[in-house]
């Protein structure tokens, strides 16, 4: 190691962050091990579980399939950054109403791809939450309640009530 | 109701913390000097172990320690009803399944043990490897485990079988077989240890049962279960697979030996070859049944593939057993069920624990009546089903609270409901 390492600059939950990496270091690994943000969970390593979901430049994304020196320059939203500190975001505060939340290995996932969806379109129709979703798996299948809290986030959000 | 809890929705105590990521897994936890730990799995499902070489990995830059059995000849074996799993398999000792493990590789960085893991080289002797129960059951096969390849039997007897089929008018016979499955916790089997300066053991990891697992990782090292303490962190689903000992008793041996914080993360890969199952079963139903659809009797074996160890598996197959009529009444029911040992991953605990196989098997046995009889299968199932008075094949009398009619009717309901049209 030491000799190849990359220097990037990458903005995470509005910081600001100059660091070397490795070549071959993934993004999720960045997060996780060396900015110590382990919100963002690794289910599967492979791009198909969604359990690494961040948002990158407004953008869902698989932590696990892009590496960090990729994320160069970009703008990423990690779980810990929803919220202001102290408020829960309203879509947190949904998927605890609704009991959305079992295990909760899928949900910082599930809430960070709920954020993608609403800030498409604040009033999603129950198959475009479904679609939105897909990318995610809750093994301990809760889907029904996380689709409820995603739809209760919307109304609260101003978008939502409308029956499409 | 009185009071703010009983009767009222509650938020999950630990939900804040889940949405908010702060929740620790046993993946997410990082300690001061920590090293990695992963372990060698068997190359082969069904071996003699003749020679593991471990000169080229110990020079990989980064590696601390290699643990094998020859460090530890006091070792015991470990399983949650029967001690028939090693947590290390030694020179001359028997791989069962390619999730056993041959070496505790620990080092300063987790792509460093990896590297070493590949540097190790085994020799070893082929045996037959049966992947097939019904192999394993043959005079010929050769023994898994000493005692034979059937772990235990159970049977069945209620009523008189032979009057039950002399008063059918029918008779079916079927055999029906279900498959492995994973649970796929989607949080990766991970688990972190410590040693404490009194040499207490900790143990962080997702736990199902957190008492057997210290009492068992004591006995298996020869230590006090007070020295074993045992911690649980948010854990990442369970299912029943975490029931059985999956990393905590390599982690103890681990910290013992190098006696800094010691963690490991399975990859997916990993935990699908190394970790419990639910067991695949082989259902042979042979029922007699009137011509106005009332069960007279049932007859049924069930086989269980446990895999390279028992786990859970003697409850899990014998439960199957005695579902095996389902929520349906029949008053002569004779059965036996087998649970075998073969080279697959071992099965063990997974939602329903055995009943959930035998529905599929019941049901498509009733399925398979009900259009031989000519009758509506709600109707044969209505006919038969549970009710105040009933008793179950293991002589079990149901005195109150059997909803399965009304479930029934309410589903056809809800069916009907929704839009679905009953032939
Ligand atoms: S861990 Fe990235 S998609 Fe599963
Ligand atoms: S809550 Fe467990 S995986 Fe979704």
């Amino acid at each position: 190691m030491g000799d190849n390492r990359l220097m990037i600059k990458v903005t995470v939950n509005d910081r600001l962050y100059e660091l070397q990496v490795d070549p071959e270091l993934r993004l999720v690994d960045l997060l996780r091990d060396e900015l110590g943000l382990t919100g963002t969970k690794e289910g599967c390593g492979k791009g198909e579980c969604g359990a690494c979901t961040i948002i990158m430049n407004g953008k869902t994304v698989n932590s696990c399939m892009v590496l960090a020196f990729q994320a160069d320059g970009s703008e990423i939203l990690t779980i810990e950054g929803m919220g202001d500190g102290e408020e829960l975001h309203p879509i947190q505060e949904a998927f605890i109403r609704q009991g959305a939340v079992q295990c909760g290995y899928c949900t910082p996932g599930m809430v960070l791809s709920a954020k993608a969806i609403l800030d498409k379109n604040p009033n999603p129709s129950e198959e475009e939450i479904r679609k939105g979703i897909s990318g995610n798996l809750c093994r301990c299948t809760g889907y029904q309640k996380i689709v409820d809290a995603i739809k209760d986030a919307a109304e609260v959000m101003g978008g939502g009530g409308d029956e499409r | 109701m009185k009071g703010n809890i009983v009767g009222h929705s509650v938020p999950k105590v630990d939900a804040k913390a889940k949405v908010t990521g702060k929740a620790l897994y046993a993946t997410d936890l990082y300690m001061e000097d920590m090293l990695y730990m992963q372990v060698l799995r068997a190359p082969y499902a069904h071996a003699v172990i003749r020679k593991i070489d471990l000169a080229q990995a110990l020079a990989v830059p980064g590696i601390v320690r290699i643990i094998t059995k020859e460090d530890l000849p006091g070792l015991k074996n470990h399983g949650l009803i029967f001690k028939d799993q090693p947590a290390l398999v030694g020179i001359g000792e028997k791989v069962r399944f390619t999730g056993d493990t041959l070496a505790i590789v620990i080092g300063e960085s987790n792509i460093q043990v990896r590297k070493a893991i590949k540097k190790i080289k085994v020799e070893y002797d082929k045996l037959e490897v049966i992947t097939d129960p019904l192999r394993a059951m043959e005079e010929d096969a050769v023994t898994i485990h000493t005692a034979g390849n059937i772990v235990c039997t159970h049977k069945l007897d209620k009523g008189d079988i032979v009057r039950g089929f002399m008063e059918a008018d029918l008779i079916v016979y079927n055999e029906f077989k279900t498959q492995h499955v994973e649970h796929i916790t989607l949080q990766p089997d991970a688990g972190l240890a410590t040693l404490e300066e009194d040499d207490t053991i900790c143990i962080w990891a997702a736990t199902q049962w957190l008492h057997d697992t210290r009492v068992d990782v004591a006995q298996a090292m020869g230590l006090p279960v007070e020295k074993i303490r045992i911690i649980q962190p948010a854990i990442g689903g369970a299912f029943g697979k975490r029931e059985d000992i999956i990393a905590q008793l390599h982690l103890a041996i681990a910290v013992r030996e190098v006696k800094r914080p010691v963690k490991t993360i399975y990859s997916r890969e990993e935990s699908i070859i190394a970790t419990s199952k639910r067991h695949p079963m082989i259902f042979r139903f042979r029922t007699g049944v009137k011509k106005d659809g009332t069960l007279t009797a049932w007859e049924a074996t069930v086989i269980g593939d446990t895999g390279a160890y028992a786990s859970s598996g003697p409850a899990v197959v014998h439960k199957g057993l005695y579902h095996c009529t389902g929520p349906y009444d029949c008053p002569n029911v004779r059965g036996v069920a087998y649970t075998v040992y073969t080279n697959n991953t071992y099965a063990g605990a997974m939602r329903g624990f055995g009943a959930t196989q035998t529905a599929f098997a019941y049901e498509s046995q009733m399925d398979i009546i009900a259009e031989k009889l000519g009758i509506n299968p709600i109707e044969l199932r209505l006919k038969n089903a549970y009710q105040v008075g009933s008793t179950t094949p293991n002589g079990q009398k149901l005195y109150a609270s059997v909803g399965v009619k009304e479930t029934i009717i309410k589903a056809v309901e809800a069916f009907e409901r929704l839009g679905g049209v009953i032939r």
